[in-house]
């Protein structure tokens, strides 16, 4: 009694109407504070994600320099872009830089891990050390990476000189300029990731270890037997969220050549999707055209997030069962699409 | 009692209605001040300073001026593009044509009165502000006419000519310029007269009386004139006179720094941005003389009134007077604008010998060419035309494509950008 005494007085104070004594309140207007309570998230939310998201599909489909009036042009923006060959360009530098980013990273990554696993002394110290790279501003890390590939006057190139060879112009060949790229992107997460392998290591029972030490399991044998299948939602994970984020590398290409004019650098060498999307949105103003660039990135993320998951995600066992269960429901349903038909022929004949 | 509250709230509703008054303008700022937008550095701050306070003839208003830092462009058109809280006076860079189709977003200077400016200005800079169907939508600020830089001292060492006039008697166009840098490759190896291919091109084209298309919007970007500015600056890379550091990276500063770079064709604003600051230790070394191949502009911006200004009468009684030619030569010293303005060159503040270049009048040359300079109409699509154009140069002096094949290449792009955009 008590209890609905208050809800109903909670009810008087948000609602003017007096519901009457009759007919209690709604079960809305009861939960009202609560909703009213979890709103500033789903309005803000509406404004500055779904609007834009929603709006970007609209956008796509129209010309539109930002000013002036929106034309529509239909599905122009997207026959454009698939003719469009410094789009697939764009693709392609970027599946490169996100390969020689992402593998070397994440094997780096397993083995640091591995090691910070089973460092006994200046353990923290060590995990912070390899983490810094990744909360450093990633402008300040391209600038400094910058210099060091620099053409004529880069670190790398003096130490290449020292030791007899000759120097590589890294920022004017198509080449040079991804692996400059990508050792960025490596040098910033390569940390982050060990700490993430660390963590999932940790949740590994030392009992599977003793075990494989009993019967005499060589390290190698336990590292590839043990760790690695243990560590597979992990890995998954690490690879999923680089591969989200390699294909969205745009900031190294922008400080390293936004100011040249050319944002892809010499040949286009550095020219990311994304560096892509906003060079046509905010530097030609085509925002129609950025925002079909948007989608297409879009649609590429969900099919590598799939491969992904197909390759090293789930369990195989899990997913035959799976693969099997769907073979019977096909089965199940064409046997009923079958009696169905027979039960229609069966109708027509009488 | 009563009477003072009835007043109060008279009051309050008068301040409400000159609320929403203003709110219906939708511009940036409040009722009795001018909201500005710029870029760094593209403003004299005690001429700021002095229209903040109140702006000269400018109906007691005061002037509230934001400094606005990376992607202004940016900024800007999302501004326009909200229809709300846009700045009364905008700063606007040499790309002020790509504004043109929606001139209808600022006020025509011609009804307020610009005219009576005009013979202040140079011609060719106050032409640039106004659309083709004669909508005067900008308003000249500064101007980056063009001149030869070079390094006396290594020209010395070259055996070469050092005094102004005389290198520029030896090199009037770019065939003996080349020649010239040659000898100084020769003398002092590693010398280059240009820091990248895209240079050589923008500077020739810089020079040119026409651009890439007629004001009546017929594409002239792959005729005899451009194709020629095309070979030559892929002429001065296979001469091996380019230190080949892109436009924007470390390398472009770095070939200044270290004395590579020892002579260059430049705007003026390049003495600030090269030598001033990546070479100081050259201080003394430098001199200034009249471009082979002709006086040039590149660069230079301009000024516009918002249509949502709420006093176009004062926002353009500011602008005439910030950019008169008593205070372009004023900007001149800090932060370096060269005026637009002709009478600005003879003031002695501007005429005073340069220390950093031996001290050598050089706004003598500059004003030199400015004045000489024929000007030439800038499209809408000059930056779109202007992109795949240097992309394709840059391939050839990489080496990763043919000069034939990088040219097909950038005409292909640029017709379809084109058609795109409905300009052809």
């Amino acid at each position: 009694m008590a209890v609905s005494d208050a809800v109903r007085s909670t009810a008087a104070v948000t609602t003017t109407k007096d519901p009457g004594p009759d007919r209690p309140p709604s079960k809305f207007r009861q939960a009202l504070p609560q909703y009213a309570a979890v709103s500033p998230f789903f309005i803000l939310f509406a404004i500055f994600g779904a609007f834009p998201v929603f709006f970007s599909i609209w956008l796509s489909f129209h010309s539109w320099d930002g000013i002036g009036t929106m034309k529509w042009v239909g599905l122009e923006q997207y026959s454009y872009l698939l003719t469009d060959p410094t789009f697939w360009k764009s693709i392609t530098n970027t599946l490169i830089i996100w390969v020689i980013s992402t593998v070397p990273m994440l094997l780096l990554a397993l083995v640091i891990a591995n090691s910070l696993h089973n460092a006994t002394r200046f353990r923290s110290f060590y995990r912070i050390a390899y983490f810094i790279p990744n909360i450093t501003s990633v402008v300040a890390v391209t600038m400094v990476f910058g210099s060091i590939f620099s053409n004529n006057f880069g670190l790398l190139n003096a130490f290449l000189q020292s030791i007899g060879l000759d120097k590589i112009e890294w920022l004017s060949q198509p080449w040079g300029i991804k692996i400059a790229i990508a050792s960025i992107v490596a040098w910033r997460w390569t940390g982050y990731n060990a700490i993430i392998f660390l963590a999932g290591l940790q949740a590994i029972s030392s009992d599977i270890y003793e075990a494989a030490k009993m019967d005499g399991a060589s390290p190698s044998q336990t590292f590839w037997r043990i760790t690695v299948p243990l560590l597979r939602p992990v890995i998954l994970f690490t690879a999923v969220t680089s591969t989200i984020g390699g294909l969205q590398i745009f900031t190294e290409s922008q400080v390293l050549f936004g100011s040249s004019g050319a944002i892809g650098g010499p040949g286009d060498g550095g020219l990311t999707i994304v560096s892509y999307l906003y060079d046509n949105a905010f530097g030609s103003n085509q925002f129609g055209y950025g925002a079909a660039i948007g989608w297409a990135l879009f649609i590429l993320i969900v099919l590598f997030s799939i491969i992904n998951w197909r390759l090293i995600g789930g369990n195989d066992d899990e997913r035959i069962t799976k693969r099997a269960a769907r073979r019977v429901q096909r089965k199940i349903a064409a046997e009923q699409v079958a009696a169905d038909k027979a039960g229609k022929e069966h109708a027509d004949a009488h | 009692m009563a009477v003072t509250r009835r007043q109060f709230l008279v009051l309050g509703a008068g301040a409400m209605a000159g609320l929403t008054g203003c709110g219906s303008r939708s511009s940036l700022g409040g009722a009795d001040q001018l909201s500005m937008w710029t870029w760094t550095g593209s403003v004299n701050d005690a001429l700021i300073g002095e229209a903040e306070k109140a702006i000269p003839g400018g109906n007691g208003k005061q002037l509230s001026m934001t400094r606005i830092g990376g992607d202004y462009k940016t900024k800007v058109l999302t501004a326009l593009a909200g229809k709300s809280m846009v700045p009364d006076i905008i700063g606007i860079n040499d790309d002020v044509a790509t504004y043109f189709p929606n001139a209808d977003q600022f006020h025509d200077l011609h009804a307020l009165g610009a005219d009576k400016f005009k013979g202040d200005f140079l011609e060719w800079k106050w032409k640039l502000g106004i659309t083709p169907e004669n909508r005067m939508m900008a308003y000249p600020m500064d101007t980056g006419p063009t001149a030869l830089f070079y390094r006396r001292d290594v020209f010395d060492k070259a055996g070469l000519p050092t005094e102004p006039q005389d290198v520029a008697a030896a090199a009037p166009d770019w065939d003996s310029y080349i020649q010239l840098g040659k000898k100084l490759k020769q003398a002092v190896p590693g010398s280059a007269i240009t820091d990248n291919i895209t240079s050589v091109y923008l500077y020739a084209l810089a020079q040119l009386p026409q651009r890439y298309m007629t004001a009546d919007g017929r594409y002239i970007g792959d005729g005899e004139h451009i194709r020629k500015a095309w070979e030559l600056a892929i002429r001065v890379v296979k001469e091996g006179l380019s230190a080949n550091a892109q436009e924007g990276s470390t390398d472009a500063n770095a070939v200044v720094t270290n004395g590579r770079l020892v002579a260059f064709i430049g705007a003026v604003w390049w003495a600030q941005l090269g030598p001033k600051n990546a070479a100081p230790k050259t201080k003394g070394l430098w001199r200034v003389t009249p471009s082979p191949g002709g006086p040039g502009n590149r660069g230079g911006s301009f000024l516009a009134i918002t249509k949502y200004c709420k006093d176009p009468e004062a926002a353009f009684a500011f602008i005439s007077w910030l950019e008169s030619s008593k205070n372009q030569a004023q900007s001149f010293l800090d932060p370096v604008l060269f005026p637009s303005t002709p009478a600005s060159y003879t003031d002695p503040r501007l005429a005073a010998p340069d220390p950093f270049f031996g001290g050598q009048r050089i706004v003598d040359v500059f004003a030199e060419s400015a004045k000489k300079y024929p000007g030439a109409y800038f499209s809408p699509y000059d930056s779109i035309i202007n992109d795949p154009l240097k992309a394709e140069l840059v391939n050839v002096e990489i080496g990763s494509k043919t000069s034939d094949q990088a040219w097909k290449d950038a005409q292909h792009q640029i017709d379809r950008e084109l058609t795109r955009a409905g300009a052809i």
